[in-house]
């Protein structure tokens, strides 16, 4: 839950990439004395690190943005904020909904239907939210195979081409990939990443282990019916019989 | 239109084929009884006013067109025209061979006249037949042409209609986020939100104009492309960069209308709109020898989240210039880290040469 200063106020995020869609909206919200403009963010990355930092309400959040995407940074939202997306594509609107979107403003932009979405925002701000990053990730999903997957780490945000990812291992409560001889880490399932990586280069050779089949130098038998993946940088990784089976297929 | 007499060209070689005839008749005359020269003399002519004779074939054949009407007809019709045409054949030979009497060789030509008669009416009714196959032969030539002529056309009709379509495509988010620009200067600066209201407008009105002509000058191409391009600043300001090289031969040359402007936009929305810091555009157009080669780059992010397929409206000008020169042009596209590039080359021709 967000700690909201004081009642009745609410505190704005304006993310968009062209400054006159920002100056817009600074010019509309300042006609609401209870609106503060926190935070104006250029792109994506801005945004997570604004919300990560500061004490943001609402995000008035455009979609199609450099670097990551508006829905790409609901994902990488840690607490509730409310998002309010705009746009000047309608085609997003369904999508937007099914992330708990507050409400969704085509472009231009009008006084009026933007008084509409504050009230509306203002509205929900007391209530429970849903899972914002959770929900904004299952509806990702939809959309796979992911191309390349993104980590926040504190406010900054790293993009991992799927190419990159040599080993993703699951643990307690999220998983942590491995890429370039960096680790990341990232609060989500194994089963959910699995889920929306490509098959074709990704295998799941073990209950706590995905490996990009790219990256794989050898199968080595250590035991009577268990095995190793020994990759090409000389790292080890413990394979079920089930996924010596998957990976057998692949190879 | 007559097979024959229609065509240039076609009379002679019909004429010149009746000549071999009139010797086959000759033959027969003579088998019949007739000595050679008086043969000869009765064949050969008689044999030429036949060839002009079956000439009229065509009506019959236009009329009893296999096609149209029951073959009972198409053979009642015709045995008809073949009795009748042999009917004045034999006539004819008749009043020649009374002609020819006068002239001391053929003195006994009459007499014999009466055994010639079968041959005359036979040869008659064949070479008719061989006549009328001829006609229906060349309609049915005819006829196929004009079949395949037409597909043509219509095939060239609906090119154009494509083309048509195609040029009317003009992005609908690009206008709402002008206007949304518009909005926002109309606050802040209302003479930028005016200057905006100009180049938006005149670059619709030049995208409009061009689309109805075949052919435009490549500099006006780069001019719509660059009120384009102003209205594009307005929204990305100082994130989108452009750089333009461009022969003055290259000009001059005639271009489809909107081929450049759609990569442009690509490069712009595609490209350079997905980077965090922006980037640059290149434009280059140049003539090498007998081709226009035209090249749009631009700086991309190759980890954006949507691959950089290939758009509508790059398959577009591929699909235009591909109905407009066939194999003569050419539209490559290449990715090699973070640029993109396509160049397309094409035979150059004058502006408004088409």
């Amino acid at each position: 839950m967000s700690q909201t200063s004081s009642p009745g106020r609410l505190r704005v995020a304006i993310v968009d990439d062209e400054e006159p869609a920002r100056a817009l909206l600074r010019e509309y919200l300042s006609a609401h004395p209870e609106v503060e403009v926190v935070a104006e963010c250029a792109n994506g990355f801005e945004a997570v690190r604004a919300a990560t930092e500061l004490d943001i309400d609402l995000l008035l959040l455009d979609v199609q943005m450099p670097g990551i995407s508006g829905f790409e940074v609901l994902e990488l939202l840690e607490h509730d904020v409310s998002v309010v997306f705009v746009t000047a594509h309608d085609e997003h609107a369904l999508r937007a909904f099914e992330v708990y979107a507050v409400d969704y403003l085509l472009k231009p932009v009008s006084a009026e239907r933007l008084a509409q979405a504050l009230s509306r925002a203002r509205e929900r701000l007391g209530r429970p939210q849903p899972e914002l990053a959770a929900v904004a990730a299952a509806a990702r999903a939809e959309i796979a195979p992911l191309r390349r997957v993104l980590v926040r780490d504190g406010p900054q945000v790293h993009v991992i081409p799927v190419e990159a990812l040599d080993v993703v291992e699951a643990r307690d409560d999220y998983v942590r990939l491995r890429s370039r001889g960096r680790e990341y880490r990232k609060q989500q399932t194994l089963g959910e990443l699995a889920a929306q990586l490509d098959p074709g280069r990704f295998v799941r050779v073990h209950r706590s282990f995905i490996v990009n089949v790219e990256r794989v130098a050898r199968i080595e038998r250590y035991a009577k019916d268990s095995r190793l993946v020994v990759l090409k940088d000389g790292g080890k990784i413990p394979v079920s019989r089930a996924g010596y089976a998957r990976l057998r297929g692949r190879l | 239109m007559h097979p024959i007499l229609a065509y240039r060209g076609r009379l002679g070689p019909y004429l010149a084929a009746w000549v071999p005839l009139g010797g086959l008749m000759a033959g027969l005359l003579v088998i019949a009884g007739s000595p050679w020269v008086e043969a000869a003399a009765i064949a050969f002519p008689m044999a030429m006013i036949y060839g002009f004779i079956c000439l009229a074939a065509w009506y019959p054949c236009k009329t009893a067109s296999p096609h149209h009407v029951p073959f009972a007809r198409v053979v009642t019709t015709q045995v008809m025209a073949a009795a009748v045409s042999a009917m004045l054949w034999l006539f004819l030979v008749d009043t020649w061979v009374v002609l020819l009497e006068q002239i001391p060789v053929f003195a006994k030509a009459t007499e014999r006249f009466p055994r010639l008669v079968p041959v005359i009416l036979a040869m008659g009714v064949v070479l008719y037949a061989l006549a009328a196959s001829l006609h229906y032969l060349l309609m049915a030539f005819e006829e196929a042409r004009r079949a395949e002529r037409s597909a043509l056309e219509l095939e060239v009709l609906a090119r154009e209609a494509e083309l048509r379509s195609l040029r009317a495509q003009i992005d609908p988010h690009f206008l709402f986020n002008a206007l949304n620009s518009i909005s926002s200067l109309t606050g802040s600066n209302p003479a930028a939100a005016r200057q905006m209201c100009v180049e938006l407008a005149e670059f619709m009105r030049e995208s409009l104009r061009v689309g109805g002509v075949p052919n435009i000058p490549l500099a006006e191409e780069l001019a719509l492309t660059e009120k384009y391009l102003a209205v594009e600043r307005a929204r990305f300001g100082s994130r989108l960069q452009v750089e333009r090289e461009v022969s003055a031969e290259a000009g001059s040359c005639g271009v489809p209308p909107l081929v450049l402007q759609p990569l442009v936009e690509n490069a712009v929305r595609h490209g350079v709109a997905n980077l965090v810091g922006g980037g640059v555009v290149r434009i280059a157009a140049r003539r090498l020898g007998e081709r226009l080669h035209l090249t749009v780059e631009n700086q991309m992010d190759p980890e954006a989240a949507v691959r950089p397929g290939e758009g509508v409206g790059l398959a577009n000008v591929r699909g235009r210039l591909a109905a407009l020169y066939g194999q003569n042009a050419s539209v490559e596209v290449r990715q090699d880290g973070g640029i993109f590039r396509v160049e397309l080359a094409w035979p150059a021709v004058p502006a408004s040469a088409q």
